[in-house]
């Protein structure tokens, strides 16, 4: 039982795998772990921004919105404005951080329920990137309404950041692996990581300890919106077009990852390394299916399915 | 035969007997006081009686016929009405006067439909009776006043045609004002023959509206009789003989104030407080339950928004909230413990070096081994067991997590500790090794309030005791010359009217 409780989503995760490497043929190949890797990339940076949310006790529903404003934002500069690299990703960052930041200031300063304050924001967030583009999508000379094609491009060093690899590995992988040790690194070993956790923990106690709670949470949610934007900027360059909405499917993927990372090693804590082995778990289960041909709509129910397991294994491990 | 009658009553929970043969009587028509000091049994008495507990032993007899109550359904049935301390958790906020004041009716009869109308003479009624009479039924109860709310409870207490009331410590939270217009209900339900048992701490009250009393010592009764007997009796009888365990050395005293408070603000007392506390010196404050004690030491860190003036080493201070305070040099080791002190998920390890990170960081990288080496210090220093840092918080004990807690602070730059009821709820080893904690932070010169309403602890500890009483600080003792019958005295009221 103890076993099952520390290292029974491990034992998961490898079931799965042996399951798809026994019926499919080409599941146990290079090329489809670099495949399942590259298209779990996104996933997990969106993941990793619910983690931080998610520590400090809160929650955010707008993540799968501000990736769709992130992914038209870097779109939009480098199509529409014909702006260099720089600009196409400080904009939808800056995006980013500030849904974060109104995030913040509907939860903290006006004091709702998270839960319904993140999901009204997504409902604008995603109404905003829809009035923006009236509802086209932005591609490579696109006519304009006012006559004329778009003035500007992808431009290659964009479209390396999706599409590129080093070493014969996709930089997208690369970038998540990094982002992924980065922050597990920042939570668990420096006094602002500790300092999010003891939030998250019991605020009141963190409060009466002198740590200011509310800007801990504020740098959480604006995380969250950072990191839902970086996913937008990969999904962007992956895609090479700026596709509206594009980000709505990734909350449930996000969030079912980030709560079976609770379970991984019977931790029982919201942490980067349970969210990137919650999102290999789904690319895994996702991408077999695909394989075996169960459509896209069907996958839906064994993603809800997935996220319902999830939840559970998190609250019995908390018991 | 009229009247309430429990004879030899017995009960024990384990090991522990809590009513010894208690023997109490209520006339019919009388309001009747049930004395005692915590952990007499008064609870468990009443708890029986409301049908909550099921006794070991002993009868209950009302109005010539024999009870055993099993649930509190049946105690309901047989006239009891219990007017419980917390109003809140009786009623339902969301609903209106009219659904409250009918909440056991509904419950009780046997169709489903409920009517909004057809009891609105009959609830209209009660309501006067409890001289709510101004008070709209359609109102939703969250708002009232907490009186108010006392009286809705009253009236549906009044509902199911109760004979035999108890108050529990029904002033607690009311105004002078307010107190007032209740006993004069009291007075008015009296002469209509309803009966009250009073619960209260404050004597002076209890002379005013009680007719008799019983005093419990230790789950048996002492004192069964009139309400007339001098209040230093009262507390004698309440009291008993205690062995006298005070601080026997006077200790050296410095002369320099190192913290202070002018006229600070309790909002919900609405009362002001002055206070000083020295070097080296354990300022203790007794107080009742509700007496305001919690509140004072939330204002002086600025956990809830106040006025008054803060001076720390005599210099004046703006702190906007405990971040603030803590960064002067002042903290609170607050009263709930796992509520407001502890992080439960977590070891022990980061629980003690919380406050300390900066000191154990390079460039905000914690360094693993100074923090290991910082936490077995002060787990060794402080006795916590277990001791190993990788301990769970929630898996120790009250004492040890009250350790915990403090050892928060050792290493810190505060001054100034407030600890709020320290001792609650843990062994009475654990709170020698409290006290010593408390007594070395001393001798050490930092400055130390302890506010508690175990007043034989504040002989025990500290230099000087103040007496809080309805939020003000009605008096100054030398811990040399105080007395525990003396303290009891003067937090029960006794020193007020």
């Amino acid at each position: 039982m103890k076993f099952l409780h520390k290292y029974g989503t491990m034992l998961a995760i490898v079931i799965v795998i042996a399951f798809f490497s026994f019926s499919l043929d080409s599941f146990f190949t290079y090329a489809n772990f670099s495949d399942i890797l590259r298209s779990i990339s996104i996933v997990t940076l969106v993941a990793i921004g619910i983690t931080f949310s998610l520590i400090v006790d809160g929650f955010d529903l707008s993540v799968g919105s501000t990736v769709s404003l992130a992914t038209i934002a870097s779109a939009s500069a480098l199509v529409l404005h014909r702006q260099e690299l720089f600009v196409a990703l400080i904009v939808p960052l800056l995006l980013g951080a500030l849904v974060g930041l109104l995030n913040a200031f509907l939860i903290i300063r006006l004091r709702l329920p998270d839960l319904l304050a993140t999901l009204a924001v997504m409902y604008i967030i995603n109404g905003v990137q829809l009035t923006y583009t009236k509802g086209f999508s932005i591609y490579n000379d696109m006519p304009l309404p006012e006559g004329g094609v778009a003035p500007g491009k992808f431009i290659p060093s964009f479209l390396f950041i999706g599409q590129g690899e080093l070493f014969g590995i996709p930089f997208s992988v690369l970038l998540m692996l990094f982002v992924v040790v980065c922050a597990h690194l920042f939570l668990t070993y420096t006094k602002f990581g500790r300092l999010f956790y003891m939030t998250g923990e019991n605020r009141e106690a963190a409060h009466l300890t002198g740590i200011p709670v509310n800007r801990y949470r504020t740098y959480a949610y604006m995380i969250s919106g950072l990191f839902a934007a970086l996913g937008g900027i990969v999904l962007a360059s992956r895609i090479g077009t700026g596709q509206v909405s594009a980000g709505a499917s990734l909350l449930m993927d996000g969030v079912a990852a980030a709560f079976i990372g609770f379970s991984v090693f019977g931790i029982g804590k919201p942490n980067v390394i349970g969210t990137l082995l919650g999102s290999i778990f789904i690319g895994v289960l996702l991408n077999g299916l695909t394989m075996m041909n169960v459509p896209y709509y069907a996958q839906d129910i064994v993603k809800g399915a997935l996220l319902i397991f999830a939840l559970a294994l998190s609250h019995m491990v908390k018991k | 035969m009229s009247g309430l009658r429990m004879k030899q009553m017995v009960h024990s929970f384990g090991d522990i007997t809590v009513l010894n043969g208690v023997n109490f009587h209520v006339q019919s028509g009388e309001v009747h006081a049930l004395l005692g000091m915590n952990g007499a049994g008064k609870s468990t008495l009443m708890n029986i009686l409301a049908g909550v507990l099921q006794p070991t032993g002993g009868t209950i007899e009302i109005d010539g016929q024999l009870y055993t109550f099993s649930s509190p359904k049946d105690a309901k049935r047989a006239g009891i009405g219990h007017v419980v301390q917390e109003v809140d958790a009786a009623l339902f906020p969301a609903l209106s006067v009219y659904e409250n004041v009918l909440a056991e009716q509904i419950v009780e009869q046997p169709n489903m439909l409920f009517s909004k109308t057809n009891k609105r003479a009959f609830v209209l009624q009660l309501l006067e009776r409890v001289g709510l009479a101004h008070v709209s039924l359609d109102t939703p109860v969250q708002t009232c006043s907490l009186h108010e709310k006392q009286l809705i409870l009253l009236a549906r207490v009044l509902s199911s045609s109760a004979r035999y009331i108890i108050l529990d410590e029904p002033t607690a939270s009311l105004s002078e004002e307010e107190t007032k217009r209740l006993f004069a209900m009291i007075e008015q339900l009296k002469v209509q023959g309803v009966s009250f048992i009073y619960i209260s701490h404050k004597l002076h009250e209890v002379k005013r509206i009680c007719d008799r009393m019983t005093i419990l010592r230790d789950g048996t009764v002492v004192y069964e009789g009139d309400v007339s007997l001098p209040t230093e009796q009262i507390v004698r009888h309440m009291v008993g003989r205690q062995p006298e365990t005070r601080n026997t050395f006077a200790r050296e005293k410095s002369e320099e104030t190192i913290f202070e408070v002018k006229q600070l603000y309790i909002p919900k007392t609405k009362t002001t407080v002055d206070l000083a506390v020295r070097r080296g010196e354990i300022v203790g404050i007794a107080g009742l339950v509700g007496a305001g004690k919690t509140e004072l030491a939330e204002s002086m860190i600025a956990h809830v928004k106040t006025t008054g003036e803060r001076l720390l080493h005599e210099k004046k201070q703006t702190w906007n909230s405990p971040k603030d305070a803590i960064e002067a040099g002042v903290c609170l080791i607050p009263e709930e413990r796992r509520k407001q002190g502890l992080f439960m998920n977590e070891t022990i390890e980061k629980n003690l070096t919380v406050r300390l990170l900066s000191n154990i960081a390079a460039w905000q990288w914690i360094q693993k081994r100074k923090e290991r080496a910082l936490a077995t210090r002060l787990i060794s220093s402080l006795r916590i067991r277990p001791s190993s840092p990788n301990a769970l918080v929630k898996h120790l004990s009250g004492g040890n997590q009250q350790k915990v807690v403090i050892g928060k602070w050792l290493q810190t730059n505060s001054d100034v500790l407030i600890f709020d009821e320290p001792t609650k709820g843990i062994d009475a080893h654990a709170k020698e090794e409290v006290f010593s904690i408390i007594r070395t932070l001393a001798e050490k010169g930092k400055a130390i309030i302890y506010l508690t309403s175990e007043c034989q602890e504040l002989l025990h500890i500290a230099d000087t005791i103040y007496v809080m009483v309805d939020g003000q600080l009605i008096k100054q003792i030398d811990a040399q010359e105080a007395t525990y019958e003396q303290l009891v005295y003067d937090m029960t009221g006794g020193g007020t009217n």
